[in-house]
């Protein structure tokens, strides 16, 4: 298994534990909030809501626009 | 005197807008009717589906024409810095009805989500302090030779302004 193997592996395992937090959060059998909800609490305050739509922008240009 | 003793007809035979009931001939005399708009019944365009139709095509078609620009090109920013001018006025200018925040989450669950952020972001880090090499790539590396075709590229655009909305409406 090359490194690269390795990489992408760990990439993929991290964006799976992500899709089973969501998956977990929207059973409603836990208290693991969804991606929606605690993007919401953080978006709050004024400064949590512009600094998670900068993060957004920073996404597009970064993937869209280099 | 026959006609005065008849049963009122079931309500489901004609409507006070005069229109024929069930089983009922249609009148050629009168205008056809107005039938409710199928789109009406789709629950996810809203309350305005013909908007969100309009929306959704103009939303696909810039997509289309924005993921077309050359890398690293002022048309791929401009493309980029567009939806996020016009979304960040809607957020502070003009909010639309936002779905509302809840009061409070639990620290622990969202403690779960903050430390499988931070490995993703670790993993990225080590990936580009390797030199994002072949060896070691970064999840740009591997994301974005499945973003070089055309159809591929202009969806994940319009996923990127859709989730831009989301957040707005949060």
């Amino acid at each position: 298994m090359t490194s690269r193997v390795i990489t992408a592996v760990g990439f993929g395992l991290i964006i799976a534990v992500l899709v089973l937090l969501e998956v977990l959060g929207r059973r409603r059998t836990n208290k693991i909030p969804t991606t929606g909800e605690w993007l919401g609490y953080v978006m709050r305050p004024r400064a949590g809501r512009a600094l998670i739509l900068l993060g957004w922008l920073w996404l597009g240009w970064h993937y869209f626009a280099r | 005197m026959a006609a005065e003793n008849l049963p009122a007809p079931p309500a489901d035979t004609a409507d006070p807008a005069g229109r024929p009931g069930r089983g009922m001939p249609a009148d050629p005399a009168q205008p056809r009717p107005i039938r409710a708009s199928a789109l009406a019944r789709v629950p996810w365009l809203g309350p305005r589906p013909a908007r969100s139709l309009l929306v959704g095509g103009i939303v696909v078609v810039y997509a289309w024409v924005a993921s077309a620009s050359a890398p690293f090109s002022t048309r791929a920013l401009i493309s980029v810095l567009i939806p996020g001018a016009i979304l960040g006025a809607i957020a502070y200018g003009r909010p639309p009805g936002r779905i509302p925040p809840p009061e409070s989450i639990d620290v622990a669950g969202f403690s779960y989500w903050m430390v499988a952020l931070a490995l993703l972001f670790e993993w990225e880090a080590s990936a580009f302090r390797a030199g994002a090499t072949w060896w070691h790539p970064t999840l740009t590396d591997l994301i974005n030779p499945l973003l070089t075709p055309h159809p591929v590229r202009s969806a994940a655009f319009v996923l990127w302004l859709a989730a831009g909305w989301g957040l707005v409406k949060r």
